[in-house]
């Protein structure tokens, strides 16, 4: 307060002035039907650029609240467009026009989605972890994929706790996930030496795969949908004994600014994974006998 | 207060020049339109130095509002006349190098060579006439003829303003 008298105090004849000169201005604007045109004019375009100005400030420090927005949004469409897949491949398949009967619309997704925002994570060790927002109190279980809204490939989910779960990234030596080439379909196996956060390397793509630089490399894992980018080949070589390619990848997503992803639910990732330990199981009785 | 008397005599004859004479001298049409010249700003201009900024936009502020009253000039003469009573010790230091607001120079601006003070009140009156027309007209469509009543004014305020400067030299300043 004393130093609020005393900034007053020291200019109070500024402000003296800009009363008065405001008081004449005024006086003067609504004299005429002229002046009132021509200065309140000057007035309202002085007002308009500030208060566009303002807006401005202000759209930008909402930007945080609809990016989570838009990330739920997103959530939802992918939801609707898993749904719309769905029927279509139920289309495909004659059975359409008999689900609709039986009203099997609530029918359970192959995959949900459900949005989150990154807590922690680091991007400068041999194995980096990111720390997400939702745990098991919102549904996420372990094995979950972790993708970004525009569907570019980040990790997936290695452990649970009820309100956090922490992901696994690419950016990890011990991450491991298949993939494939967009336009061969040829698959191939995803890793990361550690020495750069914007690349990964892929290793046993076929002889007969034909990469070439700039080809674009999907997921292929049943913890995520088809269509997750992974990145694109920059530099690709014959492995040594020449009987595959390992390539480098630019990682599509920007590990450094990860905020809001998606994590993803395949719905039948359960009875996968249940079959494919009945297979080892009797693999490993075979090899008992 | 006995000091002050000169300064309320001669502010009081500009104000009535002002009036009674140069705006009501007849010069016709073609010629009043571009020339237009005021002298009261001197009032303003010649107050002593050693007064303090709040007084002088106060002075200002009563003399402006007495134009408008009189002039019906609805704010323009206070909206031209308050700037220039608030940069008037800027403008004193940027025409003639001189601080006004030093206490040794009381009577700094009688004691001025009148070269120096003409200068300042050249640069001082010109300032006024250009914020005066420009908040006349509020437009640049003929900004030409603006640019040349704004010049013609002054010179011709300047031509007017020379023999009450000398008086003020001489007689008030003495």
């Amino acid at each position: 307060m004393h130093r609020l008298l005393e900034f007053i105090k020291r200019i109070y004849v500024v402000l003296l002035f800009l009363l008065l000169e405001g008081m004449a201005i005024w006086q003067y604007a609504t004299s005429t039907p002229y002046t009132e045109a021509k200065i309140l004019s000057r007035t309202t375009a002085v007002g308009g650029y500030f208060s566009k100005k303002i807006t401005n400030i202000n759209h930008f420090f909402s930007l945080s609240d609809e990016n989570e927005m838009l990330t739920h949004r997103v959530s939802e469409l992918e939801q609707t467009l898993e749904r719309e897949r769905e029927l279509l491949a139920d289309y495909a398949e004659e059975s359409w026009q008999r689900k609709m009967q039986d009203g099997e619309d609530s029918e359970e997704l192959h995959y949900l989605y459900y949005p989150a925002r990154v807590a922690s994570m680091t991007i400068s060790h041999m194995r980096n972890y990111i720390v997400l927002d939702k745990g098991e109190r919102d549904g996420i279980k372990k094995n979950m994929g972790v993708i970004t809204p525009d569907k570019y490939l980040v990790g997936y989910i290695i452990h649970c706790s009820e309100r956090y779960s922490v992901a696994m990234p690419v950016l990890n030596t011990e991450f491991t996930m298949g993939g494939c080439l967009s336009m061969t379909n040829y698959t191939c196996s995803l890793r990361w030496s550690g020495d750069s956060p914007y690349h990964v390397d892929i290793i046993d793509v076929s002889t007969y795969a034909q990469p070439e630089v700039g080809m674009a490399v999907e997921v292929w894992s049943e913890r995520l949908p088809k269509g997750v980018i992974v990145g694109h080949i920059e530099s690709f070589e014959h492995n040594a004994a020449k009987t595959a390619y390992s390539a480098r990848l630019k990682l599509a997503v920007e590990m450094s600014a990860l905020d809001n992803v998606l994590i993803v639910e395949n719905t039948h990732y359960g009875e996968i994974e249940k079959l494919m330990d009945n297979i080892e199981n009797q693999t490993s009785q075979t090899t008992k006998n | 207060m006995y000091k002050y008397i000169p300064y309320i005599l001669l502010s009081m004859a500009l104000m009535l020049v002002q009036i009674f004479i140069i705006d009501n001298i007849d010069l016709g049409t073609s010629i009043s339109i571009w020339i237009r010249p005021m002298i009261f700003p001197l009032i303003v201009l010649l107050l002593p130095t050693q007064w303090s900024s709040i007084w002088v936009v106060l002075v200002s502020y009563c003399v402006a509002l007495l134009m408008d009253l009189l002039l019906g000039g609805a704010g323009l003469y206070v909206i031209t006349l308050l700037p220039i009573a608030l940069f008037r010790s800027t403008l004193i230091y940027f025409t003639t190098r001189r601080s006004a607001e030093s206490s040794e120079q009381s009577q700094l601006l009688s004691r001025m060579p009148l070269p120096q003070l003409m200068i300042y009140i050249a640069v001082s009156l010109l300032l006024y006439h250009a914020l005066f027309f420009i908040m006349e007209t509020l437009s640049t469509a003929n900004i030409m003829r603006l640019i040349a009543t704004i010049l013609l004014s002054t010179i011709c305020s300047l031509l007017i303003s020379w023999p009450v400067v000398r008086i003020f030299t001489t007689k008030v300043g003495a």
